[in-house]
């Protein structure tokens, strides 16, 4: 049978010498084909998890596989197509050259080099020297060598970062269509309309835990219904009797309701069968920001 | 490992720094044979006379020698912290060990062309020093006759071993402090400066009873290694104190005890 898990770790742990507790018990589980989105505040360890999944960090406690094999592994790093922090280039080198470069530690031929250079649309400019990139060149050029090995799994570290709009869009749309097929994605990033957009499922790690792993739509299932009625009081209560008082919560006048939109009907109909006037009701759709703060406990707008 | 080798010639042949100092280093050979020339040609200033002999092809290996000490060795220096300290600023280093190749293959790659290249400089050393004699030899009207070819194996075979051992000084305190700025300071201050005051301390203590010990310095080794190659040509000159076949040896285990440092760091250290 078909191993679906690509990544899976358990208890990773990394404490800096410092004492510092980067990455704490993290058991994450990324499955083959999907677009993962590894969400979480700046600071939180999205990028020492990855550091470690690729090798680079040497977790404290805790293990890894990686595409079948521990971190690190030059067999599992053949099929892994990495873009950790910002992209790293010879300075001195072309585009082109140094993606030659690339290819020759991954120990492949450079006949992908003019086929990644299509993909992120920069053969035009890969003449150039890296060193005179712009910010956007620079993220594709990394996007590029992550691709070279036409790898099985991507891992992405904040691809969008220091693009402007059309950039990250372009970047979003690109990731997309690399994440089609069987090729696994996982992508870290603090921007949440970016995963919201791409991603099929979502792990949010907050000061170095794993908060919570689940998709996209389960993130947002924790759905309700907002109930504005006078008189608002006997609202209340006859909502409260009918769900609970764990699910009925008020807010800037209007009722909030822990329970299926399903309802809306039923609820409706109690409502205006009690005498109380209905002026709005609808589903209430939690954004990913608003599941986002509500995991990590930060504050939205701080 | 072919793979790391290649990839590192990639990215090393053209490498500007590495280029310069080969130039450099080519410049500076033929400065020195023009003031040698001149001074040759105008004695009576307040340095010693230069033999017009010592500077015929015949000579020039052991002319080209000073090359090695402390100059070619400080230059190995700057490009051995820079080809390792500059992975770390430019974050490749997490780019090339991502790939396929583990971190002492990556390694092994990148000293078999440093050294690859130290070779280069070695042979740029020695030609533009022959070319030179060549010229003097004409201009003069003397016959051109060559050493002997094992004595200019010999040469090149010990100016490569000093640019080796500095080059993986270099290397190994790149990875020591993950950057090429404090490499090359550090580097620098031991080579041209710390290593010399030390050495005659430790010479002048105690009337000379611990000189054993400076006789084990990588730089003293060096001094010695290159003195051996010297000829009546050049006048009266004091044999060395420590022998050649000793300073190799020595020299040797410099360069394996840089090159083991610079793997243990590499492999056991988070890339950060």
């Amino acid at each position: 049978m078909e191993n679906t898990t690509v990544i899976e770790t358990n208890g990773l742990t990394k404490r800096y010498g410092n004492g510092v507790l980067a990455v704490d018990s993290v058991e994450m589980s990324v499955r083959r084909g999907e677009v993962y989105g590894f969400l979480g505040p700046n600071g939180a360890g999205k990028t020492t998890t990855l550091r470690m999944l690729v090798g680079l960090i040497r977790p404290t406690s805790g293990m890894a596989t990686v595409a079948g094999h521990a971190p690190g592994d030059p067999a599992g790093l053949a099929k892994i197509g990495s873009l950790v922090e910002a992209p790293g280039f010879y300075p001195y080198l072309s585009g082109r050259e140094n993606l030659k470069v690339v290819a020759d530690f991954a120990g492949i031929g450079h006949k992908r080099v003019p086929e990644v250079l299509d993909i992120v649309e920069l053969t035009s400019r890969a003449g150039r020297k890296f060193g005179t990139y712009s910010t956007g060149m620079k993220q594709r050029l990394g996007v590029a060598a992550a691709l070279l090995k036409d790898p099985e799994l991507l891992i992405l570290d904040e691809p969008t970062n220091g693009l402007d709009p059309q950039g990250m869009a372009e970047m979003r749309k690109l990731i997309k269509d690399i994440g089609q097929g069987n090729r696994t994605v996982l992508l870290s990033s603090h921007l949440l309309a970016e995963v919201e957009q791409i991603c099929d499922r979502v792990g949010v790690i907050s000061g170095g835990k794993l908060v919570t792993q689940s998709t996209v739509q389960e993130l947002l299932g924790e759905e309700g219904v907002l109930v504005r009625a006078q008189p608002a009081d006997r609202a209340y209560e006859l909502l409260t009797g009918m769900f609970g008082p764990a699910a009925v919560s008020r807010q800037d006048g209007s009722i909030r309701l822990k329970t299926d939109p399903a309802g809306s009907v039923e609820i409706n109909s109690r409502l205006v069968a009690a005498g109380i006037g209905v002026s709005e009701l609808r589903p209430i759709e939690r954004s990913l920001e608003e599941a986002f703060f509500q995991l990590t406990g930060e504050k939205q707008g701080s | 490992m072919i793979a790391s080798i290649k990839a590192e010639w990639r990215k090393n042949r053209f490498r500007p720094a590495f280029l310069v100092s080969t130039g450099l280093i080519a410049g500076i050979v033929v400065l020195f044979y023009s003031a040698e020339w001149y001074q040759a040609a105008h004695p009576g200033g307040p340095r010693e006379a230069v033999s017009i002999l010592t500077l015929f092809p015949d000579q020039f290996v052991n002319n080209v020698m000073g090359a090695g000490f402390p100059l070619g060795a400080a230059m190995a220096l700057v490009l051995g912290a820079l080809i390792a300290g500059s992975e770390y600023s430019w974050g490749t280093l997490k780019t090339v060990f991502t790939q396929r190749p583990g971190r002492l293959s990556t390694l092994f790659g990148r000293v078999v062309v440093f050294q690859a290249w130290m070779g280069i400089m070695t042979l740029i050393i020695f030609a533009v020093g022959a070319g030179y004699s060549v010229v003097i030899a004409s201009v003069q009207g003397h016959a051109i006759s060559w050493p002997a070819a094992v004595d200019i194996a010999k040469g090149m075979g010990a100016i490569w071993l000093i640019l080796a051992v500095n080059g993986s000084l270099g290397i190994a305190l790149g990875a020591l402090f993950r950057q090429s700025a404090a490499a090359l300071g550090v580097g620098l201050i031991y080579v041209t400066v710390l290593q010399i005051i030390v050495v005659r301390f430790i010479t002048s203590f105690n009337g000379g009873t611990y000189k054993w010990i400076a006789d084990w310095f990588d730089g003293q080794n060096a001094s010695a290694l290159l003195q051996s190659f010297t000829s009546p040509a050049f006048g009266r000159s004091t044999p060395p104190a420590i022998g050649a076949e000793q300073a190799v040896l020595v020299l040797v285990a410099y360069l394996a005890f840089f090159l083991i440092a610079s793997a243990a760091l590499l492999r056991q250290r988070d890339v950060t």
